[in-house]
Parts: structure tokens; sequence; C-alpha cells
């Protein structure tokens, strides 16, 4: 089972529902065979924007970060659970990416003036191969009976 | 008569010029001498550090719930992401920053047409006025 990431806006309500809220999208996760690894409170706080949902105008939230593991194809089944449930105002669900290999830092390289730069050089390379336009004069002794471009 | 002069004074030349050349060529069996003066093999000692992105040098890789460090990245009028030629970032960290804003703009944890005005004091990572490269504008 994939792991992913969970990113929940929760509307503002009192701690009672908040809990009631909390498990029941924490039961649709295990219903479906998913397990909850980790639930991050991000805390109660003004959204950057104004949101719609469900008819309603939300200017704060209760952000939450669920960590799980579930099937894939379970994931749209969620979703579109988490949509019809009116506490959440916005669901985003992301892959995470575990081994992330730390590729060294290439700003050296990058810092380089453009000619020792291996991406232009690259360019110049592909650009010999091409045929200049500007440069490029049609040969009469090409075969052709007719000139084959307007005069 | 000339000819064997000249016979003569040549052979007489190449004779001595080997007399003189055995001499000064020092013998073999001669001691050598350690000289502690000599140059010695070293790595170059002005040879420069190589220069990392800040990400890099202290190995973060940014997250879209630290939307704090990302907001760094925005500019504080517009809201919108800087290039890599003033953040000085390295490519990949560059593109990892850009897709880590849109999506915490897409989540609601960031505004996208200004700054979070609790984090507009926030140290400056970069100066958005002396580009690594000139603006196109």
């Amino acid at each position: 089972m994939p792991a992913y990431e969970l990113a929940l806006l929760l509307r503002a309500m009192p701690k009672g529902e908040l809990k009631k809220t909390l498990t029941r999208i924490s039961h649709a996760i295990f219903n479906r065979g998913g397990i909850i690894r980790n639930i991050e409170n991000l805390g109660f706080r003004a959204m950057p924007y104004k949101t719609s949902s469900h008819g309603l105008v939300h200017r704060e939230a209760n952000y939450y970060v669920f960590k799980i593991d579930t099937a894939t194809q379970s994931v749209a089944d969620l979703k579109e659970e988490y949509s019809r449930d009116v506490d959440i105002i916005r669901q985003r669900v992301f892959k995470m990416n575990e081994n992330m290999q730390s590729s060294p830092c290439t700003l050296a390289e990058e810092l380089l003036p453009p000619a020792y730069r291996e991406e232009v050089q690259k360019m110049v390379e592909v650009g010999k191969t091409q045929v200049n336009r500007f440069t490029y004069k049609f040969k009469y002794n090409s075969g052709l009976d007719y000139y084959p471009f307007q005069k | 008569m000339a000819l064997l002069k000249s016979f003569i004074l040549r052979n007489v030349f190449l004779t001595t010029h080997r007399a003189i050349v055995s001499t000064i060529r020092p013998s073999s069996n001669a001691p050598l001498v350690e000289d502690d003066d000599a140059p010695v093999d070293i790595e170059n000692p002005f040879k420069k550090e190589k220069v990392q992105c800040i990400l890099c040098k202290l190995n973060i890789v940014p997250d879209y719930k630290n939307y704090r460090l990302l907001s760094q990245f925005q500019s504080p009028y517009t809201g919108r992401i800087y290039g890599r030629h003033i953040t000085g970032l390295c490519k990949t960290k560059q593109t990892l920053v850009e897709a880590e804003i849109r999506k915490a703009q897409n989540c609601g944890y960031m505004p996208y047409y200004y700054k979070d005005k609790t984090f507009l004091k926030d140290p400056k990572l970069f100066d958005p006025e002396n580009p690594i490269r000139s603006h196109r504008f």
C-alpha cells in the first residue's frame, strides 16, 4: 500500500463536533482497509483566502494532515466521500515520496559562463547539425528540373 | 694546405670539447643531497570552495507544510515566486520550491496574491534588487 498525505481543512466548530468529524474521517479510511500512520494538527487559523463550500463561506479553518497507507483504488473513493462531507472545506491528497535522493548541488556548474555550461555546449552541437536558415541558399544543381519555391 | 689546417683545427676542437665535458659531468657515485627547500607536491591552496545553494548547504527539502520557509521565496508585493536568478537556488531545488509553493497555495496554506503579513519581517535569503543574472525587464 502506498503512503499518502491527506491535507484537510475542516470548518470552524466546537471541540466535540471536531472530534466526531475526525473519527468519521478516520473510519472512512479504516473501512477501506487503510491505516493511519500519523495525524498532524496544524491548528485553527484564518485562511489566506475565503473559500465557499456546501453553500457557506469560510474564512477560518482547522488544518489537519493525515498520513495514511491505503490502496490506490480507494483514494478516489475516499475523495468522493469527503467531498460529500459538509465539515470538510477543502481536501487534497498527495503521494508521499519517501526515497527522495538528494542529488548534489549543481549551482557551481550553473554559474559558469555560458561557453563552459554543458547544456549550452550541447545546444551548440545540435545547432551545428541543423541547416542555418539565414545563410542557406538553394542550390540549382539539386536534380530538380523546376524551382521549388516562389520567385 | 688550408684544408689540412682546418682539419687539424676542427679535430683539436672536438677533442678538447670532449675533455671539458668529461670534467664538468659529475660522477654518478656522488651522494645526492636532500634539498629540504625543494618544492613539494600539495593540493592547490587557492582552489575556491564549491558554491552550493542555501537549501543544499543546509540540507533542507522544501515541504508544502512548511509555508513559512516557502513564503521567503515569494514577493511581498505580488505573491509571485521569485526566479532562479534571484533566489540563487540550484535547478532541482528551485523546481521543488516552486512545486511546493503551488501545493501550499492550493491547499489553503499560503496566499496567492500577497505574502502573509506575519512573515513580512522574516530574514531575507536574497536581495531581489541584486540578482545573480540581470532581470529580463
